[in-house]
């Protein structure tokens, strides 16, 4: 039975792009077919956190547009056999895609692949619209901010309006240190706003930058701890049991060599 | 603060419409178009207003009656019973959030049915719920969500939005939450916002207005 998943969240620079990216890794690595679509047309970026840029030969308008078949506009992983990215188009912008056409896509690509993820753009307005419309479930991404939970609240929102009930929630980039001295949010801070089911806690982690440049998303990478996280969100996508982390804090040495600098 | 000449309650079939009798027609007339401009959305075409006031001069109700009717909307004779059987106005909404008539209990003001509006989820950030009548909220109002009510507002849950009792200008009307840390509570025309460094509540409290203030006590529930 397949699924089509949109990763969406509001507000930018959350990180729905990296999740996306790293769930599709993710789920490929475990022997699933996956397509990833990039709806955030005219700031596409999925392509460069998976190093497939210069691969890319068509984008969703060609397919929405009836000018290519879908099939050769999928970009196949290096790595990944199962894993294909749908990439937009750079050159137009939201307008391009209508809700209508992704559906008549999805419903097409349902047939082939396990999972279909939709990487949503920020805000509120058409190209989320679309991004959700043939949407089976929603992932929320969010971050331990007051802005980012505001915002995570008004999409919820929006995807009940849109009658998405399947809704659950990641919290992006915490930093274990800020939430136990008190400074960010913490866990119960954010479900007592949101409220919907968390399959996903993800603490922020320099190594995302750099893999992120290297175009080699980290799940499953064991030695970091968002690539740990992610794996665990990918298994209880999967349907698994897995208890969330406790993370691990950085020792007296790090912090002291943090304090001065180093 | 100068006192409402006109003051509008909500009844299970439209609004009762208190005036004050010793206002003249163009002070009650500006005074009627601000507050139904106020808050389009309680009265669509056709709503019913019922006069309360007995000795109100002739002239005041036929301009008033005239004037209602000029906006699409209607004056009810307060010496005729509204039948009970006439229909409740649409509240323009076309989501599925049921409404219940309930008893007016302890309100010595005519024998008149309130509509209470019963929301059975959490209310989020960018929504905003009204009610012609009372307002009841089974679930969370998330900060930026908004309600607003003709008559009372009762929150089971966190109450962290914008929260407005008494609408249309009723003193009596007045907010219940089972923590109320809204971020402003408007009661007629009165605001009241929170402080500065929130805190969180730990019981069930009301907020209403005692000698021209918004005051907020405890309650149990």
């Amino acid at each position: 039975m397949s699924e089509v998943i949109v990763i969406t969240s509001g507000k930018g620079g959350v990180g729905k792009t990296t999740t996306t990216a790293n769930l599709g890794v993710g789920l490929a690595k475990r022997g699933k077919n996956v397509v990833l679509i990039d709806t955030d047309t005219g700031l596409r970026n999925l392509d460069l956190l998976l190093g497939l840029e210069n691969r890319i030969m068509y984008d969703l308008v060609d397919v929405t547009e009836g000018r290519v078949p879908y099939k050769k506009a999928l970009v196949r992983h290096k790595k990944y056999e199962t894993l294909f990215l749908l990439p937009t188009s750079q050159i137009k912008d939201k307008s391009a895609v209508n809700p209508a056409q992704l559906m008549v896509l999805c419903d097409e690509l349902r047939k082939q692949y396990d999972y279909v993820i939709i990487d949503c753009p920020a805000g509120i307005e058409q190209g989320f619209k679309t991004a959700i419309a043939a949407a089976d479930r929603a992932i929320v991404v969010t971050m331990p901010e007051v802005s980012a939970v505001r915002d995570a609240d008004k999409i919820i929102g929006e995807l009940g309006r849109a009658e998405k009930d399947n809704i659950s929630l990641i919290v992006n980039r915490i930093r274990p240190q800020m939430v136990e001295s008190g400074d960010m949010m913490d866990m119960s801070d954010i479900d007592d706003i949101l409220s919907i089911k968390c399959i996903g806690q993800v603490p922020d982690d320099e190594m995302v930058v750099t893999s992120a440049n290297r175009g080699e998303p980290l799940v499953g990478n064991p030695k970091s701890q968002a690539g740990r996280a992610y794996d665990n969100i990918v298994r209880r996508i999967l349907g698994e049991e897995v208890p969330f982390m406790t993370f691990e804090k950085d020792g007296l040495f790090t912090r002291l060599k943090k304090a001065f600098g180093m | 603060m100068a006192r409402d000449l006109i003051k509008i309650k909500g009844v299970s079939n439209g609004f009762q419409l208190m005036v004050d009798s010793s206002a003249d027609l163009t002070q009650v007339q500006e005074e009627l178009e601000r507050k139904l401009a106020e808050h389009p959305e309680f009265f669509p075409e056709g709503t019913k207003f019922q006069l309360v006031v007995a000795d109100l001069h002739k002239s005041v109700r036929q301009g008033l009656g005239s004037y209602l009717q000029s906006k699409g909307l209607d004056l009810a004779d307060s010496t005729k019973k509204v039948s009970t059987g006439a229909v409740r106005p649409n509240t323009g909404h076309a989501n599925a959030d049921n409404a219940i008539s309930q008893p007016n209990n302890g309100r010595n003001e005519g024998d008149c049915q309130q509509v209470m509006k019963v929301i059975n989820r959490t209310v989020r950030n960018g929504e905003e719920i009204t009610s012609q009548g009372s307002l009841m909220i089974c679930g969370n109002v998330n900060p930026g969500a908004k309600l607003v009510a003709v008559g009372s507002i009762d929150v089971r849950g966190n109450c962290r939005g914008i929260v407005h009792a008494g609408a249309m200008g009723d003193y009596q009307a007045f907010v219940v939450a089972d923590r109320l840390m809204p971020m402003q509570i408007r009661i007629a025309n009165l605001i009241a916002r929170s402080p500065d460094e929130p805190e969180v509540s730990q019981y069930a409290e009301k907020a209403y207005i005692k000698d021209g203030q918004i005051v907020i006590e405890p309650i149990e529930r």
